[in-house]
């Protein structure tokens, strides 16, 4: 025979889901306790269930370092920066897919009209500076975790996430490296004069991000491509995943300094700046020159790609700016 | 919510202003530390206090929200508790976030009757 008060504590236990779970072991069970009070008062209320609910989504956007900021909080900035971390791979992966695909165009004929053109200078631009933007953030992380995994308590808390980074990373520069030689257009010479930039790293971008593909919607001409490339179309994307969870959970485990967070918060900051330099620069490119011949010519998968970068650039904004607010020290800048 | 970010004690220790960040829930931290000033209380006695003297009844995610807010500045602590309800106590910061923050609406209600009375006369 179930009593009243374990029905209660069912559909306490249910609201409580709405809940990130480091939330719920701080405040899980005293919140319990207060929703079965409020049920015995008042049996049902769809304000209050949504009032929860509302309450647990914020919660999560906190936990993600989008919400509730908090002055002097290293926890909310390591917070922030693994968010902006991962909303700017997943823009990165699919802005490299777009601008690999603009260098092949260029490699093999350079754009006519002007929209190209100006779009991919913008573009080209705004990757130099993020991944200058990225190795210097790389580099100060490589060194706090290095000095970290001297001392033997943090050798076990930074093992996976240091392990899972590594792995990806590596997974993705080995494939990167052996499928670029497929690049459509590796027949420009590296140095060609109307390169923007070396037919290698557009080979590379190209072979990293081949499953940013319209041509999953397309069973049949999918089937036509080599074997190999399609397990690598399957496996890069979970490669990129895994170096990206890897990396969110060193900067989520790490005890960086305050300077390095401040350092790595101007960084994060910085790179969402480039973020919406190259979304601007793409957004020309789709929405002006979209219909231009061969590979200037944008699809639906294009135009997909944008609403998520756009959104992934608020997120980075969003994350970075509470991040910097929340720096230890900020306030005294 | 203005006049409470300019009270920020600048040295990045929870203080005068710090309701000043809590934006659209510096109602819900107002009243959650006008209650907590009359003694510790656990989340069931505090939407119960708050509504008594206020007229409010605060849901309890809303509660929680703010709740999760003061402790995280610092304005309020949790006390040890041998069941599942835990109780909370205003700090002292919390005391003077609480004293700046209601000095500051005074002043507004000051100014806001005294020109009712001058210029709408007495009801």
């Amino acid at each position: 025979m179930t009593t009243p008060h374990e029905v209660s504590a069912r559909r306490a236990a249910r609201l409580l889901r709405w809940y990130p779970a480091t939330w719920r072991d701080r405040y899980g069970d005293e919140f319990a306790e207060l929703l079965i009070a409020e049920f015995a008062e008042q049996p049902t209320s769809w304000r209050r269930a949504a009032d929860v609910a509302r309450g647990g989504l914020l919660a999560r956007l906190a936990r993600a370092g989008l919400a509730g900021y908090q002055p002097e909080s290293p926890e909310q900035v390591r917070a922030g920066l693994a968010t902006a971390a991962c909303a700017m791979a997943a823009s990165g992966a699919l802005g490299v897919a777009m601008w690999a695909q603009l260098a092949t165009g260029w490699a093999w004929a350079p754009p006519a009209a002007a929209g190209p053109t100006i779009a991919m200078a913008a573009m080209s631009a705004a990757v130099l500076l993020l991944a200058a933007l990225g190795l210097l953030a790389a580099v100060s992380l490589a060194w706090s975790a290095a000095r970290a995994l001297a001392r033997r308590p943090a050798r076990r808390a930074l093992g996976g996430p240091l392990l899972l980074a590594v792995a990806g990373a590596g997974a993705l520069a080995v494939g990167g490296h052996h499928f670029a030689s497929a690049w459509p257009g590796s027949g420009a010479h590296p140095w060609a004069p109307h390169e923007l930039l070396p037919a290698g790293v557009a080979a590379f971008g190209w072979a990293a991000t081949l499953s940013v593909s319209a041509y999953w919607a397309h069973p049949a001409a999918l089937a036509a491509f080599p074997g190999p490339e399609i397990a690598w179309m399957a496996v890069s994307p979970a490669a990129l995943a895994a170096a990206v969870a890897g990396v969110a959970g060193l900067v989520r485990r790490l005890d960086l300094s305050p300077g390095i967070l401040r350092y790595e918060a101007w960084l994060a900051s910085s790179a969402a700046a480039a973020m919406a330099v190259f979304l601007s620069g793409a957004c020309c490119w789709v929405l002006a020159e979209g219909s231009g011949p061969g590979l200037f010519h944008a699809g639906a998968i294009d135009a997909g790609s944008l609403a998520v970068m756009a959104v992934a650039l608020v997120m980075a904004q969003r994350a970075t700016g509470l991040a910097r607010k929340a720096a230890p020290g900020a306030r005294r800048r | 919510m203005t006049a409470m970010a300019k009270g920020s004690t600048g040295d990045g220790a929870p203080g005068a202003g710090a309701l000043g960040s809590f934006g659209r829930y510096a109602g819900p931290a107002t009243l959650i530390l006008s209650s907590l000033a009359g003694g510790a209380k656990h989340g069931y006695a505090l939407t119960k206090d708050v509504e008594a003297f206020s007229g409010v009844r605060l849901a309890p995610g809303t509660l929680y929200e703010a709740l999760s807010r003061l402790e995280g500045q610092g304005l309020i602590e949790a006390l040890d508790s041998e069941d599942r309800r835990r109780p909370y106590r205003l700090t002292a910061a919390g005391a003077m976030a609480l004293r700046a923050h209601l000095d500051d609406q005074r002043r507004v209600a000051d100014v806001g009757l005294r020109r009712l009375a001058s210029n709408w006369g007495t009801s």
